[in-house]
């Protein structure tokens, strides 16, 4: 509760210590002297006038600056206060304490990385004006026409807007990039333009028009199939759905293709397709014609609920768009930067264990300490040997024994004798060429 | 499991990046009210004095009125100024306390969430993104882009974008080898008790860099301006530089084009000094403001993407290989694609270690396909009947493969 602790401080600091009470304090000075001005000006020449009024003077202009200093005084006084309250907030018991990570910084050595990741952060956001400022300012002067130059060259790292391609793993280009270039190639716009479309069929989706999105679904139809998507499927439904409810409900202009005749053309224009995958679903969105007089009391009422169906096809059709790109729904700047804000009270106890003892923060590989995650930050199997209590890694798979028990395959060959392995966790006995590398 | 005890949010911890962020503007309130102060107190003091004379050389006769006037008018002068002075600083502690009170409204917003899954934080969260962002904008000298990003996501009072120009205009004037900007900066009214205190050799090194560049040109007249340039502000460092200012004056006996054999004063003529100064005056401009000393975006990367980062985002195993990156786990049927094998931060992970797991984290009711790829049955079964398969077969999720569902085995994960 520091914050709101700190929240009230603020407002006592706001009310009471102000630098225009000063200035309020130091008009009353000038006030003074202007009028003692005016009133050596009017006696001349009478020497008993001006020493009276510049006598007279002495003490309210001691007093008035006395008065600006009390209010510097106080204005000092609750900011010292404030200052504690701020300290207090960062440093009472339940916060660990330390400072931050500041010496140890992998990033450093990447600026090009970072930038490329912001610079696609930014598209993926559709903030592409920021984008484009940044990767110009970014992109050093000298270099901007060879990297134009480049991004006509480079095979576009990035899907053109139309076709975005197929997840396949060798187009990924990941490992040998050179992150300069790929900052410029960025320029390309061929990103940009994707995400403009992703945009603009998002926005129409938001407005409850499905059409763009049913026509981006149809042109990309054999790469979402072969993600096992339903998405094309999905927008056809609710399409036929939203024409059904008709123009009460969705606006649009009342004519035979709209309202339930309009369903019932759009079905036979469209759901042919479908038939051999969905067909089950068809004849439930079929037979509920019937019904369309008290829908809400059959029992297809479930299906015609679509308060939150346009949410859900918005969601989907990002997650699609996005794998489609090779790239993940979410940004992974916004994962990382959040799942590292979740981690680093970890980091920073266990720095604080290690500090003075001269141990280097990480090992090589692998982190010293558990950060744990909320599981939608969990994105990959993760298999620790329940032997080695070791994460498998490339070369050290998990290997299933005969009886389904699953060891990491160093842990196995230690477990090995005659080449022979007793199963840790059940009575059964396996030779070693019977145990499977299995990926999770 | 204990998902919901990872999903909470520890509150008072969540918010150790977001120090830097309080930190800021009350440092600039204080810097401010140094300022405020040392006006009022100097020309304060001058008033005061220069009425009590008046009135004495009026009472003794000594002065005319004409003379009165004339004092009375420089005074009202002074205060004059001292308003405007002042109002300008207490316009500025305006703008501070409403930076300072948009903040800490932003963070004590979190208290109003519980878990990391709420909506509302996702929006917080992403607030901190684009305040994180705009920091590393600033600091790498995207001035325009962060400028852009802060009236965009309208975080204008929770990013520092003044602070960060005036010390980017500054450093980038060093390393364009002007030195002025940055010693008016750092003798600035109370700037310069400041960096006493904290042992700065700062102001040394710009006074130096002076020097340097009178003796380079090596004719008389400039030699004679070096040599009286050092007396004046060299000479008074000699017992806490005592090597430079030796070197200093050793500096006068070699032209810059005979200190190619001289390592010590080759350095001393080298222009890579300016880049030293630009860092330093950087370092020391962080320091001052209780600024971290590299951009909070590279902390919350590196711990971040560690902590995501799993043995498998950087796999080259032949079997991950033939079928498709781990990634491509990310059917439809997946939540997502891994963020660590995304393109945007692949190449950035592979500098950091993997996060620790005392767990083993896999989907429940694992069933090996004759491939040796094991997957949850509720996705693979899920899959099948998306794929249109008769409910005895099942289809491999990365292969594409279709086996019998009697050749699938299950898998014991302990």
């Amino acid at each position: 509760m520091a914050m709101l602790q700190l929240e009230k401080e603020l407002e006592k600091l706001t009310k009471s210590a102000r630098l225009s009470e000063a200035v309020d304090d130091v008009d009353k000075i000038i006030d003074l002297l202007t009028e003692a001005r005016q009133r050596v000006a009017e006696s001349a020449n009478d020497p008993h006038t001006t020493i009276l009024t510049l006598t007279k003077l002495q003490n309210p202009i001691r007093e008035g600056l006395e008065a600006v200093n009390d209010d510097l005084k106080s204005v000092h006084k609750g900011q010292n206060k404030f200052g504690k309250a701020l300290q207090q907030a960062f440093t009472n018991d339940k916060v660990i304490k330390g400072t931050l990570p500041t010496e140890h910084d992998p990033m450093a050595a990447h600026p090009d990385l970072i930038n490329r990741a912001i610079a696609m952060h930014l598209l993926r956001e559709g903030q592409f004006g920021v984008a484009s400022t940044f990767i110009s300012e970014a992109t050093p002067q000298e270099e901007s026409s060879m990297a134009q130059f480049q991004s006509q060259l480079s095979p576009a790292t990035l899907a053109s807007p139309t076709s975005p391609r197929s997840p396949t793993p060798t187009d990924v280009p990941i490992v040998d990039a050179d992150p300069s270039s790929e900052l410029s190639a960025l320029h390309s716009e061929a990103l940009q333009a994707s995400f403009a479309s992703m945009y603009s069929i998002l926005s129409s989706l938001k407005s409850h028009d499905l059409l763009p999105a049913i026509t981006w679904a149809r042109a990309n139809c054999a790469e979402l199939e072969a993600r096992g998507s339903n998405l094309e499927f999905e927008l056809c439904k609710l399409q036929f759905i939203w024409l059904f409810k008709g123009p009460e409900v969705n606006g649009l202009p009342d004519t035979p293709a709209n309202g339930r005749s309009g369903a019932l053309q759009y079905a036979r224009d469209n759901f042919g397709r479908f038939q051999q995958r969905h067909l089950r679903e068809i004849q439930q969105l079929s037979c509920a014609m019937v019904y369309s007089s008290n829908l809400g009391a059959s029992p297809y009422r479930a299906i015609f609920d679509i308060t939150l169906a346009f949410d859900e096809v918005a969601a989907s059709f990002t997650r699609e768009f996005c794998s489609l790109l090779g790239l993940s729904a979410e940004s992974p700047l916004y994962v990382a930067a959040t799942a590292g804000s979740i981690a680093l009270p970890q980091l920073m106890k266990f720095l604080n264990k290690v500090k003075g003892k001269g141990t280097e923060w990480t090992t090589d590989q692998e982190l010293a300490f558990e950060t744990p995650l909320p599981k939608s930050m969990v994105y990959h199997s993760i298999f620790v040997c329940p032997v080695s209590k070791e994460q498998t890694t490339d070369a050290n798979p998990p290997m299933m024994l005969p009886c389904g028990h699953v060891l990491a395959r160093e842990s196995l060959q230690r477990l090995c004798k005659n080449n022979k392995c007793k199963c840790p966790y059940c009575p059964s006995e396996g030779r070693l060429q019977e145990a499977r590398e299995i990926v999770l | 499991m204990g998902d919901r005890v990872y999903a909470k949010l520890d509150h008072e911890n969540h918010l150790l990046l977001d120090q830097p962020l309080l930190r800021l503007p009350f440092e600039l309130l204080r810097k401010n009210f140094r300022s405020a102060h040392f006006e009022v107190e100097r020309d304060g003091s001058f008033v005061k004095n220069t009425l009590k004379d008046t009135a004495t050389s009026a009472m003794n006769g000594k002065a005319s009125p004409d003379d009165v006037l004339k004092s009375l008018d420089s005074m009202l002068a002074r205060m004059k100024g001292v308003k405007r002075k002042l109002s300008g600083f207490a316009d500025e502690e305006a703008r501070l306390y409403r930076h300072e009170q948009a903040r800490v409204r932003h963070l004590a917003e979190l208290y109003d969430m519980h878990s990391t899954e709420d909506v509302k934080y996702e929006h917080w969260s992403r607030t901190r993104l684009d305040r994180l962002l705009v920091d590393y904008l600033l600091r790498s000298g995207y001035g325009t882009s962060a400028r852009m990003l802060a009236e965009e996501r309208g975080i204008g009072d929770l990013v520092d974008v003044e602070t960060f120009e005036t010390m980017g205009r500054i450093s980038q004037c060093l390393r364009n080898g002007s030195v002025a900007e940055a010693l008016a900066w750092c003798t600035a009214g109370d700037i310069k008790k400041e960096l006493r205190k904290m042992d700065s050799n700062l102001e040394f090194e710009l006074r130096y860099q002076q020097y340097i560049e009178l003796v380079r040109p090596y004719t008389k007249t400039k030699l004679a301006e070096a040599i009286k340039h050092a007396q004046k502000y060299l000479h008074p460092y000699r017992t806490s530089h005592p090597k430079e200012v030796r070197q200093a004056c050793g500096l006068l006996a070699v032209p810059p084009q005979r200190a190619a054999s001289y390592p010590d004063y080759r350095a001393l003529y080298s222009p890579s000094r300016w880049e030293m100064l630009a860092e330093l005056f950087t370092t020391t401009h962080n320091t001052l403001l209780a600024l971290p000393s590299i951009p909070l975006l590279h902390m919350a990367l590196s711990s971040g993407l560690s902590a995501l980062k799993t043995p498998a985002c950087h796999s080259s195993h032949p079997a991950s290989l033939a079928a498709a990156p781990s990634h491509a786990t990310s059917l439809s049927l997946a939540s997502s694609v891994c963020p660590i094998c995304s393109t945007e931060l692949n190449e950035l992970a592979r500098a950091v270690p993997y996060a620790h797991h005392t767990q083993s984290h896999v989907e429940h009711d694992l069933l090996l396909l004759p491939n040796d790829r094991a997957y949850g049955k509720a996705r693979l079964e899920e899959y099948s009947r998306k794929a249109g398969l008769p409910e005895a077969q099942v289809k491999d999720l990365r292969t594409g493969q279709v086996y019998p569902v009697e050749q699938l085995k299950k898998v014991f994960i302990t």
